[in-house]
């Protein structure tokens, strides 16, 4: 007779009938058969085969299970033993990931993290710091409740083995990834940011302040990064403003001196607005023909002063007045660039992910902006380090700024120039047809802008009315392990494609059931991206409304790594080593893109195709398919798996044929793509041929793109540039020591050359 | 930090004649599109991948 058992701990506990009884009626309850006598009676027949087993002993817990399930077919309950076996396994696996999720927890607790992978996952957090441990801690709960409640089994399975990556899955049930806020629109009347309503910004300064708490206040309902589409013609009003205010106060200043006036400044108000009246314009960089002849007239009739006398005190009131907007326009733009750089706002342990795009305004003041932008970008931050963020980008486009004669082809220069030194801005190109499409002179939102991280919206099968950058942004995307497929296809192309189609149509069901967990969500869980109607048509909804309908302006986005090791499975090389594998890689993707094609037809939702940027996946898929098949050259033998379409890191190939054979691939990765090349220091900085390259990503119909050099630093002597084993400033060693007064040197020589104090 | 308070004390005993003791060079350089400071917050995936990037020469077009 069974008087006690064992416990999965160890415990021994008083034997107890009736939960077996209670477990096996749960069981039948689930399975629509059987009733608490049915129960009563498989739970005596176990008992009867326990004490058959185990005479002497206690049993333990495994082994009653292991009957009861015996028991029930032996029964011919049949549906109830799958369920009971489900249950069982469920419960398993629950067990497990509580005990992996308490592991993980204490790794992220104990190990430094210069020993743990898990905790450098994510570059941009220091998971050394209380806020990234909280952070990193609360990212591994959520991965586990949501692996567990939200995912169908198929797509636990897909993701826990490799076969798809589903991005940021901590924050499966919370928010989507990114936006273009049009920055524009948001501070026209003032907004709000749950914290307090700031009023509509009237000066450059305010506008760049308010640009990086848009920024902010955005990126704490999204889990992605922030973009700014329209930073030129967003910057430009604040620079107009600013203008007019100084035109006004030199104005005042140059009068009062010249008639020796103590308070000049309401007849100078007077005379200005008079001939702002006439002209139908405000006081402006540059005033249309007449503007200055009208305010002299004004300024004689005001003040007796001569027209000639009028015009020159003009003249000098408009270089006062450009010196000191140009002066804030400065200020302005490297306090957003420090701003953004120090803020640590995303969840107290991270600075935003943010992007801004400009370019093509050519405004006087937008133009006045995007050179003192690019100013401060090459400037850097206090000591002239580097600055991460944001990240910039230049859009090119003929007529515009990518031919000598366009109007903004100096600020096309001066972008080569500061990307040459401080890698960005990175270039997005207009005029690639797949981008020009879309394009409408005069109306900036149909320009292509991109995330940094190279997302890229404009298409949109659900409201082609409405095929624009602003205000939208990707919902979710999962990544596709493509050299898997080909790993399991054994060099057989259509079993390749028929395992491929599947895997999509996994993805897209996966993406669409994470949708309906988005579209169930209202306005007031997203104060500002919804609640300030930062997100399109999300002002035209309440408070309380499901956010379903104005999503569908997003894109899920289906993405893949490695098509270079795919093609080497496949068929023995990759597209970089022969035009056969070009031909063969590009059917590969072409064929992703057409499903997302039909899919998006067929849904009215945008399914987009996606160059995966794949920070931590690069390692994970290759980790998991060594385990299943080993190291094979070429294939599974590096610590990652190549970026998206890219020709491999490590194979060499000169610059214009890298660009050449990626080109094409960025016509159909619609969801976001991005082309590197690989420059030594010399080359980069050596604009012309710098400049030359983006010439040719240009000709080539790259979409965006960008070139990689090294950028070192010494902070002791501030030296920016190649630094090998010995800094070629101050001659010293990393980590060694380098005499005073050899810095005291270098101060007379370098103006950027530190106070150094040791703590930067 | 603790590395970077460490490094500033030594460098208080002889700040008068040296500078620079524990210090390292900065290294930056850009994954996923994203410029990252130093690379000792690179997961090791993308270390490896960062070793193993040739240059390319220009060439021609």
């Amino acid at each position: 007779m069974i008087r006690s058992i064992i416990k999965r701990d160890g415990r021994r506990v008083l034997y107890d009938q009736n939960k077996i009884a209670s477990a096996v009626l749960r069981a039948m309850e689930a399975a629509r058969e059987g009733d608490a006598e049915a129960a009563a009676r498989v739970a005596n027949a176990v008992e009867g085969e326990i004490e058959a087993m185990f005479p002497a002993q206690s049993p333990n817990i495994e082994a009653i299970q292991d009957c009861v399930e015996h028991q029930l077919m032996n029964f011919g309950y049949n549906a109830t033993a799958k369920a009971y076996i489900l249950y069982r396994a469920n419960r398993t696996y629950a067990r497990d990931a509580n005990t992996t999720l308490m592991r993980t927890i204490n790794e992220i607790t104990q190990a430094d993290a210069i020993a743990s992978d898990l905790k450098r996952d994510n570059a941009n957090i220091d998971g050394n710091t209380a806020m990234g441990s909280m952070l990193q801690i609360g990212s591994a709960g959520a991965k586990a409740y949501n692996e567990m409640y939200l995912l169908r089994p198929e797509h636990a399975k897909a993701f826990r083995e490799g076969d798809i990556y589903i991005h940021d899955f901590d924050f499966y049930h919370m928010t989507t990834t990114c936006t273009q806020i049009d920055i524009l629109s948001l501070f026209h009347g003032g907004f709000s940011t749950g914290h307090g309503y700031l009023r509509e910004p009237q000066s450059i300064q305010s506008y760049a302040a308010l640009a990086a708490i848009a920024i902010q206040s955005n990126q704490n309902d999204q889990h992605g990064g922030q973009s700014i589409p329209n930073f030129d013609y967003a910057m430009a009003e604040g620079v107009a403003k600013t203008y007019h205010k100084a035109f006004y106060r030199a104005l005042t200043d140059v009068i009062e001196d010249q008639l020796d006036l103590d308070d000049a400044s309401d007849a100078v108000k007077e005379a200005l607005t008079g001939a702002e009246r006439t002209a139908g314009e405000l006081a402006k960089l540059e005033n249309k023909p007449g503007f200055d002849g009208a305010l002299a007239l004004a300024l004689h009739n005001a003040f007796g002063l001569e027209t000639d006398k009028a015009q020159s005190l003009l003249r000098r009131t408009r270089s006062r007045a450009w010196k000191r907007t140009d002066h804030e326009t400065f200020q302005a733009m490297e306090g957003f660039v420090h701003n953004l750089n120090t803020m640590h706002s995303r969840a107290g342990a991270q600075t935003p992910f943010s992007s801004i795009n400009y370019g093509t305004d050519i405004t006087p003041e937008g133009r006045m902006a995007m050179r003192n932008v690019l100013l401060a970008l090459d400037a850097g931050l206090g000591h002239g380090e580097t600055c991460i963020f944001p990240i910039h980008i230049f859009k090119v486009k003929e007529g515009v700024n990518y031919n000598p004669g366009d109007p903004n082809y100096d600020l096309f220069r001066l972008s080569c120039k500061v990307s040459a030194r401080r890698l960005f801005p990175n270039f997005t190109f207009l005029d690639s047809p797949y981008n020009l499409q879309y394009y409408v002179p005069g109306r900036p939102e149909t320009e292509v802008a991109t995330m940094g991280c190279r997302t890229r919206v404009i298409g949109n099968v659900y409201d082609p009315t409405r095929q624009i950058s602003y205000s939208r942004g990707n919902l979710s995307f999962t990544s596709i392990n493509l050299p898997r497929i080909a790993l399991e296809s054994h060099h057989d192309e259509a079993a390749f494609f028929k395992r491929l189609d599947e895997m999509l149509e996994l993805t897209a069901q996966q993406l669409l059931d994470r949708y309906e967990i988005q579209a169930q969500k209202h306005v007031y869980n997203f104060p500002f991206l919804m609640g300030q109607g930062v997100w399109l048509d999300s002002d035209k909804l309440h408070v309380a409304d499901e956010i379903r309908e104005v999503l569908k302006h997003g894109t899920l986005s289906i993405g893949f790594i490695g098509l270079a090791e795919t093609l080497t499975a496949l068929y023995g090389h990759h597209h970089g080593e022969s035009a056969e594998m070009q031909e063969k890689g590009l059917a590969i993707i072409r064929h992703m893109r057409e499903y997302c094609d039909r899919k998006s037809q067929a849904m009215k939702m945008n399914f987009t195709l996606l160059a995966t940027p794949a920070e931590g996946l690069s390692g994970k898929f290759i980790r998991q398919d060594q385990q299943r098949y080993g190291k094979i050259p070429g294939i599974t033998d590096r610590e990652y798996y190549t970026n998206s379409f890219h020709i491999p890191v490590w194979y060499p190939i000169q610059a214009f044929e890298k660009i050449r054979l990626e080109a094409p691939y960025h016509a159909l990765c619609n969801a976001g793509h991005i082309s590197y090349v690989e420059l030594d220091g010399d080359t980069a900085r050596n604009v012309e041929a710098f400049e030359q390259v983006v010439r040719w990503m240009h000709d080539c119909q790259i979409g965006y793109g960008s070139i990689n050099h090294p950028v070192d630093r010494d902070p002791v002597c501030g030296y920016v540039g190649v630094i090998g084993d010995v800094c070629p400033r101050c001659g010293r060693r990393e980590g060694h020591r380098v005499p005073e007064s050899r810095i005291e040197e270098l101060k007379k020589l370098y103006p950027d050359v530190v106070a150094f104090r040791g703590i930067e | 930090m603790e590395e970077k308070l460490q490094q500033a004390e030594s460098l208080q005993d002889n700040q008068d004649e040296k500078l620079g003791e524990g210090v390292g060079f900065e290294r930056i350089r850009r994954i996923t599109g994203y410029l990252v400071g130093t690379m000792d917050k690179w997961n090791d995936a993308k270390r490896a991948e960062e070793r193993d990037r040739v240059k390319h020469a220009l060439g021609a077009q």
